[in-house]
């Protein structure tokens, strides 16, 4: 079993057994007490999802000769066909996430002259709803607006102190289409993050969103769903 | 708050960054004498002017060459050390 | 005063009333009142006692450019009360006032003014032994209001922002300008300091035609999709590349914009005459806001003096609010005739040009003015004319609020013609519009508005470029060249903060302080509250004609941020700290464990147990590893791994030890240096397999490490990849005789000697975990650093625990880890190391091999070498009483001189002693040696160099099976 790096955290608001269950091998809560409306303002943890990553001079090409999407330009991100996404974290650095099967094939592969496996445990989480841009804008001083313009666009950057991957994308709440952050963390700053980011989300009157708001909000890769958005 | 740019991930405010100090040449240990080497790693040239510099863009790792006027407190120019701008030096 | 009837346009919303107390008194005022205009409508005339002299003030600017009315409410002091919106239930205080503000004891100041000359501070302060009595006397007399320091603190969020083009200003210019860039592309935000948008021309132009184009200015602005007006806003400060803190009444917003356009407008400016600041005088303009915004009136008769048109305008304002104007005066000989100076004519005002107020009189208010004819500074006393009245209206000249265009690096001239100070050039993505520009009059300065949001818009590259002709500059002189009077009994203020009169610049320059800057300091001139707004021009003014200069060559004082005050609340903002945790955070605090900040981490320092004491706990935690087993959460150590052909090489290049030639599946240690050969780092180095090595750093190094690698590779280029992988792995120490035991119970590796011996590295599952382990021994212990994900980590604790039971494993903190090493002599890079530590002083020289082609300090540890070492680090017992008080970093004195200092000490309970390291001269460091540490106190403890390690010296417990074959 693999656990959160927010694992503690959760169990402070949702009691063991009360309504835990096991996302893609890591105990995670179903649902929140006053939990947030994801199409407001609302928290979760995905760290659940699996995630490899590769970097050298060689990176590129040996993803592409396993079949993968390699986005051509730096800092962008395309999702892979079988759910999940491939991200450039700039020139020679990549970021995959997906149920496991290219996680565990990355994180395995054989040490090729100029591809360096790195080991992924980030702590992984998604902000959404149409308050989302305000939690933003008090933790990090870039202009997403902006960035949102361009399709496919993620950003490395600070967040409340922390370095973070932030992808904007968007999701579906009934007829809306409502902004969704993926934000991506070393898991050693993860709870710190997630408190942050939590306290925020409540002060604006948003709250934590269990694994059955964020499968309803964002179905998890091994579903064959893809991140929405048009990169 | 200034505004630097990296090469890579574009206009950032500087506190994504880490600066390094003056790209200087290291005198080859087997043939420079003591004083010339003690001068290497312990004097430094704070007379304002354009200067080039190691900056480091700390949430994506990049390390680049900044070329700065530090006398007009603006930034010339960045480039990813050996990139192509750099060999037209 | 009183309140007036309704007047078109009111601010405030006469549905409701609030209630507040001023003093202790009750009193009401209307939502929409600021706190100034409820107790002006209440009738009150004293709403403040000035700095120095506790002279009685009220309202001057009404527009927070002077300090005269400053009140607490509750534990917040310093609310500015012409500003601050009246709420319900407010609770108030004056400040500076020692009993009431009508019987302020400290009023008696007024008549020792003598006793307080300019450059008092200076003068004071210059004999050392008055320090404390002079201190005590300003505390007393001076200080704007109380502090109370168990006030809760207020935790405010901090916010960034961005847009295309920020309008600083939402006047007549400032809205033209951000329709025209808006209506070009840009996104606009607008911000402006009054709680509604709109500037001066509310009550400038009332009831005049004008009114309706600026009407509908206001309308399309506040309509425009692009356009975001932020009112009760202050642009608070210019920082590098358009970075502007906007400070509302809640936080700060710190707004990255792309161009700034500055429409701050202008202050207007006191006319300097004696008792200027007696309650009734005020700014025209501030007389037109209080009938305008909150319908107060603020006088029942008035002496108009004026320089300019508006003091036409206000004149005939006040006429038609139902104001008596007793008479205007004029300072120019002639007044330019208009359609204002003939209406009033019209109305029988007496109008004496050519004429200065020489004197105010009155106790708390002013009851009567007295007019004397004035030419160029020259008046005649002799020809007074006396007028009864209880208030001065003065608009004598206008100063422009250009403090963002200073900041911004603007050049800024003066400009006879106009008779202001106007940008002279402007920094790229910097413009200015309307009155700051020196552009008066609204056509004017909404067409210099359009102009100054085109020319943004341009700049963006929102619209081609094109030539756009600037608004023609002023021909008419809006502000007075000379609007200061002397009196020979003073009291005429130029500085209203500080109390400062005429008299003192002319003292100042006489005393040599006649450079504006050293004037600034010496007299205190614009460094009260109001920072200059309603006094730096005079002060100006004052110091060009005392030195015969042109204003341009007296030029004016820095400008710097903040603007306004900003409450400390809002600059502390919300705070982030950003902490690291291990994945075995929460089984450390279920575990008991107390915590301690170790870089950004949070380590365990010991395990409490209820009953015992902290020494307790470390002592038995480290006997726990030295008879049966420990584990500690070493998960904050840099980790790193290092791949590719050139690994090895790199390695060697960057650690004073040999790495390419280690057999895979082996450790060593390796000393990392700087280029002066001062140690940064150390560590376990692992190879892996043929091209893979994997190694640690010190946990307060790892970011740095991993930093300065990166940048190394980037210069050296060599075949190899360096990847952090701090965070994302979980590392444990498992130490102590029974440790192997334990492990092999989770694991189906063999672990005998033979197959994975002391300093060996294997990758294996550990309860069903794939792990990295590394046989070394830090504690001195046999033992085992495992490697875990990150996720894992807690799943692999728990297994380690459980089993653990059944062999005394124990968890350990920091605290025994720092005991147990040292009993074992090794050292912690930069507890043992300062910045000035080389390998051969820390006793190390056994991990530098310089016989290598090249490794970073080499070239300067050679030419340390080569002179004599001035200390080292050596090892020492603690003899005779005392003991106990010797601490990390105290000195060891020999013939009254610093020869050393402790870097490390320690109770062992192994050893059953105090045990220590210490950075000693050289000339102590023979085995046996006795010295002196001097302890808290100044006692002297004796002391006795001893070998280290000081524990099992043969390291023979890290691999036991070979003691056993050795004993055998």
């Amino acid at each position: 079993m693999r656990a959160s790096a927010l694992h503690d955290l959760h169990l402070a608001r949702v009691p063991d057994g009360a309504g835990w269950i096991a996302a893609a091998g890591m105990p995670m809560p179903a649902a929140f007490p006053n939990e947030g409306d994801p199409a407001t303002l609302a928290l979760a943890d995905a760290s659940h999802w699996q995630r490899a990553g590769v970097k050298g001079p060689g990176a590129a090409a040996f993803l592409e000769a396993l079949g993968l999407p390699v986005p051509a330009q730096p800092n962008r991100w395309t999702p892979l066909p079988r759910g999940g996404l491939i991200a450039r974290l700039g020139l020679t650095e990549f970021f995959i996430e997906d149920a496991g099967a290219i996680a565990r094939l990355i994180a395995n592969a054989p040490a090729t002259i100029g591809v360096y496996p790195v080991p992924r445990a980030d702590t992984a989480l998604v902000l959404t709803g149409r308050d989302a841009n305000e939690v933003l804008l008090q933790t990090c001083n870039i202009n997403f607006k902006a960035l949102e313009r361009m399709a496919g666009q993620l950003a490395l950057t600070s967040m409340a102190g922390v370095g973070v991957l932030i992808i904007p994308q968007h999701a579906k709440s009934g007829a809306d289409d409502i902004p969704l952050y993926r934000i991506w963390c070393d898991p050693s700053y993860g709870p710190y993050l997630y408190r942050t980011l939590l306290g925020i989300v409540e002060e604006l009157g948003g709250g934590p969103v269990g694994m059955t708001g964020l499968d309803h909000l964002a179905p998890s890769p091994s579903d064959n769903i893809q991140p929405t958005g048009n990169p | 708050m200034k505004l630097m740019p990296c090469p890579v991930n574009g206009l950032r405010p500087v506190s994504e960054f880490f600066y390094w100090g003056e790209v200087r040449p290291m005198p080859d240990p087997d043939r420079c004498d003591d004083a010339a080497w003690a001068d290497y790693v312990f004097n430094r040239n704070g007379a304002p002017g354009i200067k080039k510099e190691w900056w480091y863009h700390t949430p994506s790792g990049t390390w680049f060459i900044a070329e700065r006027d530090t006398i007009r407190d603006e930034v010339l120019r960045t480039w990813l050390h050996a990139s192509p701008e750099a060999e037209q030096q | 005063m009183s309140r007036l009837p309704p007047v078109s346009g009111e601010w405030i919303q006469r549905d409701r009333t609030l209630a507040f107390t001023f003093e202790g008194r009750r009193y009401a005022g209307f939502p929409g009142d600021t706190i100034t205009s409820a107790l002006l409508a209440s009738g009150i005339d004293v709403l403040g006692r000035s700095f120095k002299y506790h002279r009685p003030r009220s309202v001057l600017s009404f527009a927070n450019h002077d300090a005269n009315i400053i009140v607490q409410r509750g534990t917040t002091p310093n609310v500015r009360a012409d500003i601050t919106p009246l709420t319900d239930g407010m609770a108030l205080t004056p400040v500076n006032v020692h009993g009431s503000l009508a019987r302020d004891k400290g009023r008696l100041l007024d008549h020792l003014s003598r006793f307080l000359p300019v450059g008092f501070y200076y003068k004071a302060f210059h004999t050392k032994q008055l320090f404390p009595k002079w201190e005590s006397l300003i505390r007393f007399i001076g200080g704007l209001g109380i502090i109370d320091i168990k006030a809760e603190r207020l935790t405010t969020a901090k916010r960034y922002d961005f847009c295309d083009v920020l309008v600083v200003g939402a006047g007549a210019s400032g809205l033209s300008a951000a329709l025209a860039a808006a209506e070009a592309g840009a996104s606009v935000v607008v911000v402006d300091e009054n709680a509604q948008a709109g500037g001066s021309a509310a009550y400038g132009l009332a009831g005049q035609p004008a009114g309706d184009a600026w009407q509908s200015l206001r309308a399309r602005a506040a309509a425009h999709a692009s356009i975001q007006i932020r009112t009760a806003t202050t642009a608070a400060g210019y920082y590098a590349d358009h970075w502007i803190p906007l400070v509302d009444d809640e936080r700060i917003t710190k707004l990255r914009a792309r161009a700034v356009i500055i429409s701050t407008g202008a202050y207007e400016q006191p006319a300097v005459f004696r008792n200027n600041d007696l309650p009734g005088v005020m700014l025209g303009s501030a007389a037109r806001r209080l009938i305008h915004r909150y319908a107060v009136k603020p006088f029942n008769r008035v002496v108009v003096l004026a320089a300019n048109e508006d003091g036409y305008r206000a004149a005939l304002d006040f006429l038609a609010h139902g104001i008596e104007v007793a008479a205007l005066v004029d300072l120019r000989a002639t007044a330019l005739p208009t359609e204002n100076t003939r209406k009033l004519a019209a109305c029988g005002i007496p109008i004496h040009t050519g004429h200065c107020i020489h004197e105010a009189n009155g106790l708390d208010r002013v009851s009567s003015i007295v007019a004397v004819p004035f030419d160029d500074g020259y008046t005649d006393p002799g020809r007074a004319i006396h007028i009864d009245c209880d208030g001065v209206a003065m608009s004598v000249g206008w100063a422009p609020a250009a403090a963002l265009l200073y900041q911004a690096g603007a050049g800024m001239r003066f400009d006879e013609a106009v008779g202001q100070f106007v940008p002279d050039h402007l920094p790229s993505g910097i413009f200015a519009a309307g009155r700051v520009n020196g552009i008066h009059g609204i056509d004017r300065k909404m067409a210099d508005g359009a102009h100054a949001g085109l020319a943004a818009a341009m700049h963006l590259g929102l619209v081609p470029r094109r030539n756009l002709p600037a608004v023609p500059p002023e021909t008419t002189c809006h502000s007075h060249p000379w609007p200061v009077f002397a009196h020979p009994q003073g009291k005429n203020f130029v500085d209203f903060d500080e109390d400062l009169q005429l008299k003192d610049f002319e003292n100042a320059v006489q005393e040599g302080f006649d450079n504006i800057e050293l004037m600034k300091r010496y007299t205190t001139a614009g460094m009260g509250p109001s920072q200059g707004k309603h006094s730096s021009m005079n002060a100006v003014r004052i110091l060009a004609r005392l030195r015969g200069e042109p204003i341009d060559a007296i030029g004016t004082t820095t400008s710097r941020p903040f603007f306004h005050p900003v409450p400390l609340s809002h600059l502390a903002g919300r705070g982030f700290v950003a902490e690291r945790e291990t994945p075995l955070h929460g089984r450390h605090v279920a575990a008991g464990a107390v915590l301690m900040p170790a870089g950004n981490w949070q380590r365990p320092e010991y395990y409490a147990i209820r009953g015992r004491t902290r020494e307790q706990a470390i002592c038995g935690e480290a006997l726990a590893v030295r008879k049966g087993a420990g584990l500690i959460d070493v998960g904050t150590l840099g980790k790193i791994e290092i791949s590719g052909p050139d690994a090895g090489a790199f390695l060697e290049r960057i650690y004073t030890g040999r790495f390419a030639n280690m057999r895979p599946g082996t450790t060593r240690y390796g000393v990392m240096l700087d280029e002066a050969a001062v140690i940064v780092d150390d560590g376990v180095v692992a190879r892996l397999d043929e091209g893979r090595y994997y190694f640690t750093t010190t946990t307060s190094g790892s970011a740095t490490v991993y930093r300065e690698l990166g940048r190394l590779n980037t210069l050296w280029r060599m075949n190899c990849g360096i990847v952090n992988v701090t965070g994302h792995k979980a590392a444990l120490n498992l130490a102590g005789p029974n440790s192997r035991k334990l492990l092999q119970s989770l694991t189906h590796s063999d672990l005998s000697e033979a197959a994975f011996p002391y300093l060996a590295a294997r990758e294996f599952e550990v309860a069903g975990i794939a792990a990295r382990v590394l046989r070394i021994g830090f504690v001195g212990e046999l033992g085992y650093e495992i490697h875990v994900p990150a996720d894992q980590g807690a799943v692999l604790w728990d297994a380690l625990m459980t089993i653990g039971k059944s062999f005394g494993l124990r968890p350990f903190g920091v605290e025994a880890q720092r005991l147990l090493r040292l009993e074992k002599g090794h050292i912690i890079v930069s507890q043992d190391t300062d910045g000035l530590t080389t390998p051969d002083e820390a006793a190390v020289s056994w991990a530098v091999k310089m016989d290598k082609p090249f490794f970073v300090g080499q070239r300067s540890l050679a030419i340390i070498r080569k002179q004599p070492r001035r200390q080292q680090l050596a090892g020492f017992e603690l003899e005779g009483p005392g003991a106990e008080g010797v601490r990390e970093c105290h000195l060891i004195i020999t013939d009254g001189i610093i020869a050393g200092r402790v870097t490390s000490v320690a109770w062992s309970p192994t050893l059953n002693k105090y045990i220590g390291l210490a950075m000693l001269a050289t000339s102590l460091t023979a085995q046996g040696t006795p010295f002196w540490i001097r302890a808290s106190g100044g006692r002297m403890v004796a002391a006795r160099v001893v070998p280290t390690p000081f524990y099992d010296a043969g390291g023979l417990r890290q691999k036991p099976v070979q003691a056993m074959a050795e004993a055998a």
